[in-house]
């Protein structure tokens, strides 16, 4: 294991709360992900072409033409709360 | 310690389409929150995002604009922060393979051309909008509202590599850029309704040193007057820090338009934390040579080709620049009136000076229908051959813009032409030579202010108008040989 990685850091950046519990399950089961990360980086692809994205297929574009979206009480229709047309969240500050 | 400055432009520009991005969803101008929208801009789970091929076009054609290189094969990947406006909790952007790099943007500065190295142009979306709800301020908002109309409209990020070195160089290369993304029908380029939003990265060090100073991003300019002053004000706060041998702390500070000043923003996540991943969603893109070509044959005029243009018909560098970046019908009426004119450069002042000042004054935005360049080419030429003087030119303009008249017609309907003929005008001097006496003898050379008495005196004893240089050369040659 090359690098022992930082669980708060990445619990605070997925913004997801994690008890000392839990804390200690997903070290242990990332710290495997990790593992098995640092086993591919010993197979040799020198000669290898790249295939940078996991899917051979190729991106499909699609013409620029407007559709009729969602009706407006729809798209709201799973909001707790609403205002003015507006979805209302708790109060958030860059 | 002499100190530099060294600036780097990030802008997104708002893509002019029909839809959005990755939906179909219409893209609108509308108070009237969350009515374009729809699974895939809400962030809805399940729901599959697919390229718009038009926004694809817009960005090479903006890539071959800013001469860079084109990807062919390119990718999108996710770049992951949480905030409200942005429901998937990613933004689809590009990372290490954007459409457009290594390029390059001609620039004028008064009469020089400069270039502003590009470092890169991608693609991706914009996020929804965000209210906060409250006392006004925003520290003590009770709640935020949202609205995702904007959510998903197509953005085009381009960022120049550290080569900016003064705040009038930033505003002159926003300016350039706004016009390529007009000139190339992209964008509707519209400061003020955010089509072009724009952060600084500002940095200052010795100048004798090849290392640049610690980097500060500047955020919420929203004009060109507040790019420049946030700027100013931020090289000037960096300077003063490393003066006293403080150091600059690596940060995002925001421009505070009331209070003038930027403000640092204590931000959380680093350039690193944003975790970016190629997107499964959505396949490598190929942007092969038969697409770059379709996509250049929609690139018509240039700013850099209508400076050229307008260099040819005898302007300078900074009135070609001006025009380029002024409006359409300027552009254009200036270009088939200079046709038929003699002198460019009054040509450029008349049209510039006099004929947007009138406009204005009479608060018309549109030429009348009746107003053409052929007309204004006779106006201008009255005047430049001295066949009426440059206020009656003035007061014809002021007529002709409130009805359809014949400058020339008009000029001597209303006995504004001025005589250029010698030998009417030797007959006028003669008499008045002859009549003032006293004060030929007087004259001692011809710099002599009764020089100017005896022109008036001509001027007042002819019926018709008369050219006031015409009548002093033939007077001076007249009393002194
Ligand atoms: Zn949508």
């Amino acid at each position: 294991m090359s690098e022992n990685f930082n669980i708060d850091d990445v619990s605070n950046l997925a913004s997801i709360e994690l008890s000392e519990d839990e804390k200690a399950k997903l070290q242990k089961d990332l710290q495997i992900i990790l593992e098995h990360v640092e086993a591919l980086k010993n197979v040799d692809i020198k000669d290898e072409k790249i295939d940078i994205h996991p899917l051979s297929k190729v991106l499909e574009l699609r013409k620029d033409e407007s559709k009729e979206s969602l009706k407006h009480e729809d798209a709201m229709m799973n909001s707790p709360e609403t205002k003015d047309g507006h979805f209302v969240v708790p109060p958030s500050i860059e | 310690m002499n100190l530099k400055a060294t600036i780097g432009m990030e802008t997104h520009v708002e893509l002019d389409t029909e839809s959005k991005m990755f939906c179909s969803c219409e893209v609108i101008e509308s108070e009237e929150p969350n009515i374009s929208v729809c699974p895939t801009c809400l962030g809805l789970p399940g729901a599959l995002p697919v390229p718009n091929k038009t926004a694809i076009e817009y960005i090479v054609m903006l890539s071959l604009g800013t001469n860079c290189n084109i990807t062919n094969e390119g990718m999108f990947h996710r770049k992951n922060y949480f905030y409200p406006d942005l429901p998937k909790n990613y933004q689809i952007s590009q990372f290490d393979f954007p459409v457009g790099i290594n390029g390059s943007l001609e620039i004028v500065l008064d009469e020089e051309l400069h270039s502003v190295e590009i470092e890169r142009v991608h693609m991706e979306e914009d996020t929804g909008k965000s209210v906060h709800e409250g006392s006004g301020r925003i520290d003590s908002a009770i709640s935020t509202l949202l609205d995702f109309n904007r959510s998903g409209i197509p953005l085009v990020e381009v960022v120049t590599k550290p080569v900016i070195s003064t705040s009038k160089m930033a505003v002159a290369y926003i300016e350039e850029l706004r016009q390529l993304v007009i000139e190339l029908g992209i964008s509707k380029g519209k400061l003020e309704k955010g089509n072009l939003r724009f952060d600084a990265n500002i940095s200052v060090a010795d100048e004798n040193s090849n290392e640049l100073g610690t980097k500060v991003e500047i955020k919420n300019m929203n004009s060109l007057k507040s790019l420049e002053k946030a700027i100013d004000y931020e090289i000037m706060r960096q300077s003063k820090q490393v003066e006293k041998g403080e150091s600059v702390i690596q940060e995002t500070r925001h421009w505070d338009e009331n209070k003038q000043v930027t403000i640092s923003m204590r931000t959380k996540e680093g350039s690193a934390d944003y975790r970016y991943f190629s997107d499964p969603d959505l396949p490598n893109m190929i942007i092969d040579q038969e697409f770059i070509k379709n996509s250049k044959k929609k690139i018509q005029n240039l700013p850099t080709d209508k400076r050229k243009t307008l260099k040819e018909s005898g302007l300078s560098l900074s009135d070609s620049n001006y025009l380029d970046k002024g409006e359409k019908w300027l552009y254009d009426l200036y270009l088939s009136t200079v046709e038929n004119t003699k002198d460019s450069k009054s040509t450029f002042n008349f049209l510039t000076g006099e004929l947007q000042g009138q406009m204005r004054k009479a608060e018309i935005d549109k030429l009348p229908e009746w107003v053409d360049s052929e007309k204004l080419a006779n106006l201008i030429n009255l005047f430049e051959t001295n066949e009426v003087s440059f206020t009656s030119a003035k007061d014809i303009l002021a007529k002709l813009l409130g009805e359809d008249i014949d400058p020339k017609s008009y000029a001597s309907e209303k006995n504004l032409i001025q005589s250029s003929d010698d030998e009417e005008i030797r007959a006028l001097v003669t008499s008045v030579v002859k009549d003032n006496q006293d004060i030929v003898e007087r004259l001692e050379d011809p710099d002599d202010k009764l020089v100017g008495f005896l022109v008036g005196q001509v001027m007042k004893s002819s019926e018709i108008k008369v050219n006031p240089g015409t009548v002093k050369e033939v007077l001076l040659k007249e009393l002194f040989g």
